[in-house]
């Protein structure tokens, strides 16, 4: 299909899509006046209940935890998918070298740039470990800090160089960690419901108002989803990053001759 | 002022449906894809809006304050941690795609075939 | 404050176009990092920091930075072919 004939199929159907957009928009209820009652709700009664002053912690960890349960899934399975896309083509070794393009000057890292890498890689993830301690009392949560403290990584890459970054990180001890983070949001699922309770209801103490183990098994819910974006994003940028190694002999071939007999 | 949101999320939504129907590099399209998504973002903050209303936290203001809808932005957080993880999924593909293929066109790129 | 929810509405709308109008990849990973500050400006004004701080570390470091990777693998395996 040439792009001509995509373009000539897209006008009618963005025509109604703009159609159909006006009418919704239309019957929209005004911004600014929600009519949903469930988040009133929630807001009303979740602190005296919880104990938490976090009420987006309190719906994604304890209120609609099944939900959460099943994105975390899918985080993990989305993540398994690119390993063994990534891996199934070039194998399971890795390199120490990175790529270079011939023809591409490499400037050196200069001494600023690997100082404040150190120092704000160890700030970066402590602070991201800060945000997700305090989920369940300030603005924060496994999903947030485990990004901010992926993000860490990077800058370690950044300053000290390719083969120093694959020495200090190993691929399995991060797969292990999103495994294990995965698996203990499953069990804190499950286990009430081995004891007679519904799945994943509340069954620990809650602590004290606007203390930082507040929440009772929000408390585990929350540490386990951060571990386990942690080890997802460091698994994914570990992946990623080896693909730009340098190419070794044979690394492509076997693929192809497997297909051809 | 009313309808200024959902206009807004419906735009973003088109301007990537343009933008991956007319784009010539797979990377780009995976761009334009994150587009659609962020539009998605805006309409459903702009329900849980309210005017005059603070954030979800009581840590700061006594619990019964108004506040904004806690459901929807919990929605929202978890969708943006996990639409990263499928735009990581969708760039292993055309890095695969580009591995067989040598070239990252969509309009250069057929259906797969089987080997003859 | 109506005219501060109308204006970084606004803004959002541009930069997403302002993303899919940059053809070239490289270019398009910084209007994408751009995108997602403007965007956590966006959830900032509508009262939600937990989703702000989101989507700062996702879409302005994790997401371009997984976009210039790729571009950098399809660079080297050109190389190679």
């Amino acid at each position: 299909m040439t792009g001509y004939w995509r373009l000539a199929l897209l006008a009618p159907a963005l025509i109604v899509l703009a159609i159909a957009a006006a009418q919704v928009i239309l019957a929209m209820p005004a911004f600014g006046h929600p009519l949903s009652q469930y988040g009133t709700t929630v807001n009303a009664l979740a602190p005296m209940i919880r104990n938490v002053s976090n009420m987006v912690a309190a719906v994604n960890f304890d209120v609609r935890a099944i939900d959460t349960l099943g994105e975390e899934s899918m985080l993990i399975c989305a993540v398994t998918a690119t390993v063994v896309l990534l891996r199934g083509h070039r194998g399971e070794d890795m390199t120490e070298c990175a790529g270079r393009l011939a023809g591409r000057e490499w400037l050196g890292r200069s001494a600023a740039t690997v100082l404040m890498c150190r120092l704000m890689a160890t700030v970066v993830f402590l602070y991201g470990v800060f945000v997700v301690l305090h989920g369940t009392v300030t603005p924060g949560g496994g999903f947030q800090g485990g990004a901010i403290a992926a993000s860490s990584f990077i800058l370690i890459y950044l300053g000290e160089g390719y083969s120093v970054w694959r020495d200090v990180l190993h691929s399995e001890i991060f797969a292990a960690v999103e495994g294990f983070g995965g698996l203990a949001f499953a069990l804190a699922a499950m286990v009430p419901l081995a004891f007679g309770y519904a799945a994943d209801q509340n069954v620990l103490p809650l602590g004290s108002w606007k203390d930082l183990y507040s929440g009772g098994l929000m408390v585990i819910v929350n540490a386990a989803v951060g571990v386990a974006v942690i080890g997802s994003f460091g698994v994914l940028l570990l992946e990623f990053m080896e693909e730009t190694r340098a190419p070794k002999p044979g690394d492509e071939d076997d693929e192809d001759q497997e297909e051809g007999a | 002022m009313n309808v200024l949101a959902w206009c807004v999320a419906a735009w973003l939504l088109g301007v990537g449906i343009y933008g991956i129907v007319t784009s010539r590099h797979y990377v780009h399209m995976i761009g334009c894809m994150t587009v659609c998504q962020s539009g998605t973002y805006v309409l459903l903050l702009g329900i849980g809006f309210r005017w005059g209303a603070g954030p979800p936290i009581f840590y700061d203001t006594p619990p019964g304050t108004s506040a904004v809808d806690p459901v929807m932005q919990a929605l929202v957080l978890t969708d943006i941690v996990v639409g990263a993880a499928m735009t990581a999924l969708l760039l292993a593909i055309a890095l695969q795609v580009h591995k067989r293929r040598g070239t990252l066109d969509p309009q250069h790129l057929r259906p797969l075939r089987p080997r003859e | 404050m109506n005219w501060l929810v109308g204006i970084v509405l606004l803004t959002s709308a541009v930069s997403g176009l302002l993303v899919v109008a940059s053809r070239v990849p490289r270019r398009q990973v910084y209007a994408m990092a751009a995108n997602g500050v403007v965007l956590a400006l966006l959830f900032f004004v509508l009262q939600a920091p937990d989703v702000a701080y989101s989507e700062i570390a996702v879409e302005s470091v994790i997401v371009p930075l997984l976009f210039l990777i790729t571009l950098a693998a399809v660079a080297v395996n050109k190389v190679r072919r």
